[in-house]
């Protein structure tokens, strides 16, 4: 039989040898912990809720029947988890879209900046310490029209009495928790692209220079296709991030008035959680999740591709 | 036998006592003989007949609400368990919200390790079709449940069972300001009051006419009891929706037209509780239906612009010619996987006897006793508070007259999530009353059909 020696560590001399079936195994011996909790954690959670979203399931009924395809099909023609879904679409290209815009500048600043580096970037994490459902507070008291920071700081500069009802007004509604989820978001884009900015090479910059190039240029034709996998990493991520939001709309507006702010999770969440039907939640989760995941299939395309791109 | 003369003290002293049984005893007419004889209270008032140590070493599990002065009442407890032997344990404490959810969760996951836990008026019926609870029928005798407000008693019987013993209750009652109307403006009716409202809404001074909280369950109540009064139901005897009727599109205009008139404040459709009352602490608002647990923050100058200058009254009534009145209670129940339920029954005759309600009305509860009604009444005539004698008889009044819950099905919850996010588009108008109920009663068919109230055929 053939077998094969594991020496580990020439100071230690101590060998022991394996079979050839034994090495073959070894590696899902040493996976099978992690699978069997991503199992029970992920894979059966998942399946389970799978199966109920075929079912009548509801949380105050004894029985459960099995009723094929009824969620899906209602689904497709329930106006709200449409509007819900296109709005979810808009909230999360907007947001990543201007987290990038926005982080990208900073990061710029900071990359040029030459003193208090190690001070900014503290300063702007700081967002990120705080717990989203803590930062919907915040911001639904910025925009609360009674009290609210954002009326009273106009009343201050005007001298008139403003109550704009931020949280209520189309599309002052969605805009305000935009804003909240932005003022999140943007730290984290900041990191990641000034570290992709921090570990460019010098050299072409340094020739291009030579060649006369503008600021702009360099920016358009060097630094921004050399960052391409750091931007598509961070934009991936947020995009994740985002395509699961619900902790800052829910305190700041719960999808509402009527559903004004309705996002897939807060119409998940008052559908199967506070209306007990979890299987034609479920269904919405599947459908969400099956569009998430091509989403971000596409991302993580581009990721590869430019990568790649970067190599050659 | 003793030879000891009685003095002339002695005399006027057994002489006073005689004639004062003989006083009691023509009071208590309607005691039974023997109790009266031995000059004992009625037996509804001795709740429970507590036998020495008869749990000796049961343990009761208790699942029970917490926060404000809801835990003041198990302080009471340790004396339970001295005198029967046995010991409770809270398995979980929460908020209303949290363990309504953690009950719903474990009546379906069918996790229920606990004996006595908390319920509600409003959220028992899940818990009955989850067949979660055990019917009390046979735990309480119609003599315990002599002494309770009937209205309480019969909120929670539901399929010829009993299910909750109250503990205390909240009905919604009129709050307006004295010094912004005098007590004969107050409406009689809906119409009076929306047009009062617009009346005594003056942007100058910064105050609305009124205000609803305007979500969630909040806002679906609110209506609700609007529709109540104006003839309206939710659903017909066949349950199906009939909100969408010629009362229901004249109860949401009337929020539609006050929010258009400006007379409510603009973000009203995100306020829960905490904001209306607030707001009505901050002396913006005129009138508007308010539950009577908040009095004791409004008379606090402390926390209340409006301390001493506001007056309550009975909900209007609507072309029904029936007095608003949402209200609900909370209690307790025993749990069907109970192993030990005679001790959990002893537990909640002890948590809900004359003694818990002593102490809860105390601290300002609406309690479920009438004799505990009548003795805070007797004892509010010498309050310095000028509101409060009035305020403890209107709130008995509505409890006798006006107590309304909502619908007692478990679906009650399911149906508001659908019914609330309607509401608010028609408040602002985005949507016609009309088209907008029909909406809401459709999807509430949908979901009663689901929910197998119409057979197969549905």
């Amino acid at each position: 039989m053939a077998t094969i020696s594991v020496t580990k560590s020439p100071a230690r001399a101590r060998a022991f040898e394996i079979s050839a079936d034994e090495a073959k195994r070894l590696p899902w011996l040493l996976l099978t912990p992690g699978l069997i909790a991503l199992a029970v954690v992920v894979a059966f959670p998942m399946l389970y809720s799978f199966y109920l979203s075929f079912t009548n399931y509801d949380l105050t009924r004894p029985t459960t029947e099995f009723i094929g395809l009824q969620n899906y099909i209602k689904l497709f023609s329930n106006a709200t988890f449409w509007q819900a879904f296109g709005r979810t679409v808009l909230f999360m290209t907007l947001a990543v879209n201007l987290e990038f815009l926005i982080g990208l500048g900073i990061a710029q600043l900071m990359a040029k900046a030459l003193l208090g580096r190690g001070l900014l970037r503290t300063v702007l994490m700081m967002p990120m310490m705080f717990a989203p459902v803590l930062v919907g507070f915040q911001f639904k008291w910025f925009f609360n029209d009674q009290v609210g920071l954002v009326n009273n700081l106009l009343y201050t500069i005007t001298g008139q009495p403003h109550i704009i009802p931020w949280l209520v007004q189309v599309p002052l509604g969605f805009i305000s928790i935009l804003v909240a989820e932005i003022w999140m978001g943007v730290p984290f884009m900041v990191i990641i692209l000034e570290a992709g900015i921090l570990s460019l090479p010098t050299e072409p910059f340094e020739a291009a220079e030579v060649d006369g190039a503008s600021g702009w240029q360099k920016f358009r034709h060097l630094t921004f296709p050399m960052i391409g996998p750091f931007i598509y990493t961070a934009m991936a991520i947020r995009s994740l991030d985002l395509a699961r939001v619900y902790d800052v709309v829910s305190i700041m507006t719960g999808g509402g008035p009527g559903t004004r702010t309705e996002l897939i999770w807060t119409y998940v969440y008052r559908l199967a959680f506070t209306g007990h039907d979890y299987a034609t939640g479920s269904a919405m989760s599947y459908v969400t999740v099956i569009v998430s995941f091509l989403f971000t299939f596409f991302l993580f395309r581009n990721v590869i591709r430019s990568r790649w791109e970067g190599r050659e | 036998m003793s030879n000891k003369k009685m003095t002339r003290r002695d005399f006027l002293k057994y002489a006073g006592l005689a004639s004062g049984a003989a006083m009691a005893a023509s009071v208590m007419g309607t005691l039974p003989a023997a109790a009266a004889e031995a000059g004992e209270q009625p037996s509804w008032l001795q709740f429970p007949h507590i036998q020495k140590k008869e749990f000796e070493g049961v343990t009761v599990r208790m699942l029970a609400i917490s926060g404000a002065n809801y835990d003041e009442l198990y302080k009471i407890i340790p004396e339970w368990e001295e005198q029967t032997g046995a010991k409770v344990e809270f398995v979980f404490k929460g908020d209303g919200f949290q363990t309504d959810k953690r009950l719903v969760q474990d009546f379906a996951a069918g996790t229920v390790d606990y004996d006595v836990c908390w319920d509600h008026s409003s959220f028992f019926s899940q818990y009955v079709k989850a067949d979660g609870l055990e019917p009390l029928d046979n735990w309480f005798t119609e003599e315990e449940l002599a002494d309770f407000i009937p209205r309480l008693v019969d909120a929670t019987r539901r399929d010829g069972h009993l299910w909750v013993i109250p503990r205390h209750f909240d009905i919604s009652c009129m709050h307006y300001r004295t010094d912004l109307m005098s007590a004969d403006q107050v409406p009689e009716t809906w119409d009076q009051f929306k047009e009062l409202a617009k009346q005594l809404t003056d942007p100058a001074q910064g105050i609305y006419g009124t205000q609803f909280a305007g979500k969630e369950e909040a806002l679906s109540g609110r209506f609700y009891e609007v529709l109540i009064a104006e003839g309206g139901q939710l659903f017909d005897e066949k349950w199906e929706p009939v909100f969408n009727s010629p009362a229901g599109v004249k109860a949401a205009s009337m929020f539609a037209e006050l929010y258009a008139a400006g007379a409510m404040p603009p973000g009203m459709t995100s306020f829960v509780w905490e904001d209306v009352a607030k707001n009505f602490a901050a002396g913006i608002i005129a009138i508007y239906s308010e539950w009577y647990g908040w009095y004791s923050f409004f008379q606090d100058p402390s926390s209340s612009k409006v301390a001493g200058k506001f007056d309550l009254a009975r909900q209007p009534m609507g072309d029904g010619k029936i007095h608003s009145g949402w209200a609900g209670h909370h209690g307790f129940s025993i749990t069907k996987a109970s192993q030990n339920k005679a001790a959990a029954a002893s537990l909640i005759k002890w948590l809900t006897s004359v003694k818990g309600n002593e102490l809860e009305a105390k601290l300002g509860f609406l309690v479920a006793r009438q004799s505990v009604w009548d003795k805070i009444i007797k004892e509010a005539e010498t309050s310095p508070d000028p509101l409060a004698k009035k305020r403890l008889e209107l709130a008995l009044l509505q409890a006798q007259e006006d107590f309304k819950t909502p619908p007692l099905i478990a679906e009650w919850l399911p149906m508001s999530n659908i019914l609330y996010p309607i509401l608010q588009q028609i408040i602002l108008g985005d949507v016609e009353p009309q088209k907008g109920l029909d909406d809401a009663a459709q999807q509430v068919r949908d979901m009663m059909a689901k929910a197998g109230y119409y057979g197969t055929g549905a």
